[in-house]
C-alpha cells in the first residue's frame, strides 16, 4: 500500500493500540494500517495483518518436488551406470529411501528460505518503503497511508490524542 | 511493583551496548587470540599439504585399521553439531522461555562444526585433489558417485543439514542484522543493510519471519537426526565386530547430543567470559542446560550397557574379542570413557549447586567432550583393530601428523568463531528483547513472579 504515509511514533504498545483502535474508527481499512517495532507484536494488539500468511503450504510442495528430485537422482544413477554385482538388484532401495528423504528435506528448507523471504517482500533495498530506526530504542512507529487533507488531518489528531511522541508524513509504502 | 514489561524498564541502549559488546569492542586480546589460532591452522595446513605430497604412509593407518583419527574427528565434530540447531529448534518450538541468549551462540556452534567435521572425510581421503570425483556430474570417465555406499548418504546427508543450518543461523539474525543496520556505519553498514535484505520490523515482516522460523524449526530436527543416524551407518552397514549394530543410530543420536549440549555449555561459558554476558547468561541457563547433560548422561549410560550386555552375554567370540580389547590395549581409553561420561559428571550434575556454579559444569561439560571423543576413538580404532582375522590384528596410534591436523581442527573452529563474533550478534538481541517484552513481574503474596504472555501460532487473534 503506497500514498502519503502518516508515521506516529508511541512509547509503548498501550499507546499504540489507542492510536490503532482511533485510527481504524476514521474509518481505515486494515491494509492501510501497519506498525514497525522492534519485537513481533500479536496480531490484533495494534494492527491487524490482512493478508493470510500462504507460504507454508507451498513448502509441502516442494517437499514433494525434493522427493521427487531425490528419487530421479537415485533412479537415473542406478539405470546410467547400473553396478551389476552377483545377486544383487540393479535398484537398492535403503540408499533410495534415504537420498530420497535428504533431498526432500533439503528442498522443503530452501523453500522455507525463498517463499517466507519472498511473502515478507525482502529482500528489498530501496528506500521507497518508510522506516523507523527509533524502534530500536523501545518505540512503536504506526504507520497509516491516509488521503491528503481531512483524512489526514483527523488521522494525526488521532495519533496526537493517543500521546503520540512524534508525527510526521512520508511518500512512500508500508 | 510495576505492571510494566521488563523490556520498557530497560535500558535499550545500555542493552544493546551490553548485547553488541562482541562487534563493538576489539582489544589486543582478540588479536592475540585470533593469531594464535591462525597459527595452529596454517600449521595443520602445512602438514596436511605434507601428508598430500609424501602419501598416507606418514600416519598412523596401516591394515587393519585405515579409519583412523581423522575419522574420529569427523564423528567428533558432526556429533558436536548435533545439538546447536536440534536444542535451538526444540527450545524454540516448545516455547521456552529461557532459551534466548542460548540459541545464537549453540546455532553458530553448529554451523563451525559442520564446516570442520565435513573436512575430515575430504582429508582423509589420500589422493585428495581428486575428491571431485564424489559430486554427481557427467564426466568423460563415465564417473558417477555409487549411491549404494553410506559414504554418499553421508555426503548428501551433511551437505543438507549444512546448508539447513546454516539458513537456520541467518534467518535467526535477520532481525539483529536490521538492528546493526541502523546503529552501524561506513562497511559495516553497507554489509548489514545487503545481509539484513531490508527488514524493517513491520506487523506483516513478523509475522511472516515468526512463521518462517517455526517451519525451519520443525523441518531442521528431523534432518538433524537424520544426518548422525547416517553418520553411524557408516559403521553399523559394514560387517565389522563392534560396528554391525541395529542400536548404532540412535545410540550415535544420543551420543552426539550428549556432547553437543556439552559444547554449548563450554562455548556459553568461554562467551559469557570474554564478552562480559553475566547479566544475560545467568546461572539459570547453565541450570537448565545442566539438568539436559544430566539425563543426556543417564541415556547414553542406558545405551552403552544395553550394546555392552548383549555382547557380554552372548560372547560371540568376533565381537567380543572386539570389546575385551577395551580393557586390555585400549583400557586408558575405555576408562577415560566411562569416568568422563558417566561416573564423574552424572554425578556431579545431579546436584543444583554444580549445575548452578559456571566453574563447576563447565568442568563437567569439559569431561563430557573428552569422555565422548574417547567413545569415538574405542569405536573407529579399536573395532578395526580387532577384525575377524587375527593374523592382523593391529594396534593403532596416530602420528604428529594426525594430531597436528586435529589440533588444527580445533584450531580452525576457534577462529572461525572468534570471526563470527566479530562480526555478527553473537547474542539473539531481537529474541532477548521479546522475551523482556513478554515479561512481567507480579505479585503472589508477598513474593514476586515473573508471568510471560505468548501468543500461539493460529490462536485467536488478539490473544495474548
Amino acid at each position: 500500500m503506497s500514498g502519503l504515509v502518516l508515521i506516529g511514533l508511541f512509547d509503548g504498545v498501550e499507546p499504540a493500540a489507542k492510536a490503532g483502535q482511533a485510527l481504524r474508527a476514521l474509518p481505515l481499512p486494515a491494509a492501510n494500517l501497519t506498525t514497525i517495532s522492534g519485537v513481533p507484536l500479536p496480531d490484533g494488539a495494534v494492527s491487524v495483518d490482512p493478508r493470510p500468511i500462504r507460504f507454508s503450504r507451498y513448502v509441502v510442495v516442494f517437499w514433494f518436488v525434493g522427493a521427487l528430485a531425490g528419487l530421479g537422482l537415485a533412479l537415473a544413477t542406478y539405470l546410467l551406470y547400473p553396478l551389476i554385482t552377483a545377486g544383487k538388484a540393479i535398484i537398492s532401495i535403503p540408499p533410495t529411501l534415504i537420498i530420497t528423504y535428504e533431498v526432500a528435506m533439503l528442498f522443503a528448507l530452501l523453500a522455507t528460505l525463498v517463499l517466507g523471504a519472498r511473502e515478507m517482500g525482502l529482500p528489498r533495498f530501496k528506500a521507497k518503503k518508510v522506516h523507523e530506526p527509533r524502534i530500536h530504542e523501545g518505540k512503536i512507529a504506526v504507520c497509516a497511508v491516509v488521503e491528503p487533507g481531512e483524512q489526514e488531518r483527523r488521522a494525526r489528531e488521532a495519533m496526537k490524542t493517543a500521546g503520540a511522541l512524534d508525527i510526521r508524513t512520508e511518500e512512500g509504502e508500508i | 511493583m510495576s505492571g510494566e514489561h521488563l523490556l520498557a524498564r530497560t535500558d535499550e541502549a545500555q542493552l544493546y551496548r551490553d548485547l553488541s559488546r562482541s562487534n563493538l569492542v576489539t582489544t589486543w586480546k582478540w588479536f592475540a587470540g585470533a593469531g594464535t589460532l591462525a597459527l595452529v591452522l596454517l600449521w595443520g595446513i602445512g602438514v596436511f599439504v605434507y601428508m598430500m605430497m609424501t602419501g598416507m604412509g606418514v600416519t598412523g593407518l596401516n591394515r587393519p585399521v585405515f579409519w583412523g583419527i581423522l575419522i574420529v574427528n569427523f564423528v567428533f565434530w558432526i556429533g558436536l553439531s548435533h545439538s546447536g540447531t536440534l536444542i535451538s529448534a526444540i527450545l524454540r518450538l516448545t516455547h521456552a522461555t529461557w532459551r534466548a541468549p542460548i540459541l545464537r551462540a549453540a546455532e553458530a556452534m553448529t554451523a563451525f562444526s559442520l564446516m570442520v567435521g565435513g573436512l575430515f572425510p575430504l582429508i582423509h581421503l589420500g589422493r585428495n585433489w581428486r575428491f571431485y570425483y564424489t559430486i554427481p556430474y557427467p564426466n568423460e570417465r563415465g564417473l558417477w558417485p555409487n549411491m549404494r555406499s553410506p559414504l554418499m548418504w553421508d555426503a548428501v546427508a551433511i551437505n543438507t543439514y549444512l546448508i539447513g543450518s546454516l539458513t537456520f543461523l541467518y534467518v535467526g539474525m535477520i532481525p539483529d542484522l536490521a538492528i546493526l543496520r541502523d546503529k552501524s556505519e561506513g562497511w559495516r553498514r553497507m554489509l548489514y543493510s545487503i545481509l539484513s535484505l531490508g527488514f524493517r520490523g513491520t506487523h506483516a515482516e513478523w509475522r511472516r519471519y515468526h512463521r518462517a522460523s517455526t517451519l525451519f524449526a520443525i523441518l531442521i530436527i528431523p534432518v538433524a537426526v537424520s544426518v548422525h543416524s547416517i553418520v553411524s551407518w557408516d559403521f553399523a552397514m559394514a560387517k565389522v565386530p563392534g560396528w554391525h549394530s541395529t542400536i548404532f543410530a540412535p545410540y550415535f543420536v544420543v551420543g552426539a547430543i550428549f556432547s553437543g549440549i556439552a559444547g554449548v555449555v563450554l562455548v556459553m561459558t568461554v562467551l559469557r567470559r570474554v564478552f562480559r554476558l553475566e547479566r544475560v547468561l545467568t546461572p539459570l541457563h547453565f541450570d537448565n542446560l545442566g539438568k539436559l547433560l544430566c539425563m543426556m548422561s543417564l541415556i547414553w549410560g542406558y545405551f552403552y550397557f544395553a550394546e555392552f550386555l548383549t555382547v557380554w552375554y552372548n560372547r560371540n567370540p568376533e565381537e567380543w574379542e572386539v570389546f575385551s580389547s577395551y580393557g586390555k590395549s585400549y583400557l586408558p581409553v575405555f576408562l577415560l570413557m566411562i569416568m568422563c561420561n558417566f561416573v564423574i559428571p552424572f554425578p556431579m550434575l545431579c546436584m543444583k549447586k554444580v549445575r548452578r556454579s559456571i566453574p563447576a559444569i563447565s568442568i563437567a561439560s569439559f569431561l563430557v567432550v573428552v569422555g565422548m571423543y574417547c567413545e569415538r576413538i574405542l569405536i573407529v580404532t579399536a573395532s578395526l583393530a580387532r577384525r575377524n582375522d587375527p593374523f592382523i590384528w593391529h594396534n593403532y596410534f596416530p602420528t604428529w601428523v594426525e594430531l597436528s591436523i586435529t589440533a588444527a581442527s580445533f584450531a580452525m573452529f576457534g577462529l572461525l568463531y572468534m570471526i563470527f563474533s566479530k562480526i555478527f550478534p553473537i547474542m539473539a538481541i531481537s529474541d532477548i528483547k521479546e522475551r523482556l517484552f513478554h515479561t512481567t513481574e507480579r505479585a503472589f503474596g508477598g513474593a514476586s513472579a515473573e508471568a510471560i504472555a505468548r501468543v500461539e501460532e493460529g490462536e485467536e487473534e488478539g490473544s495474548a
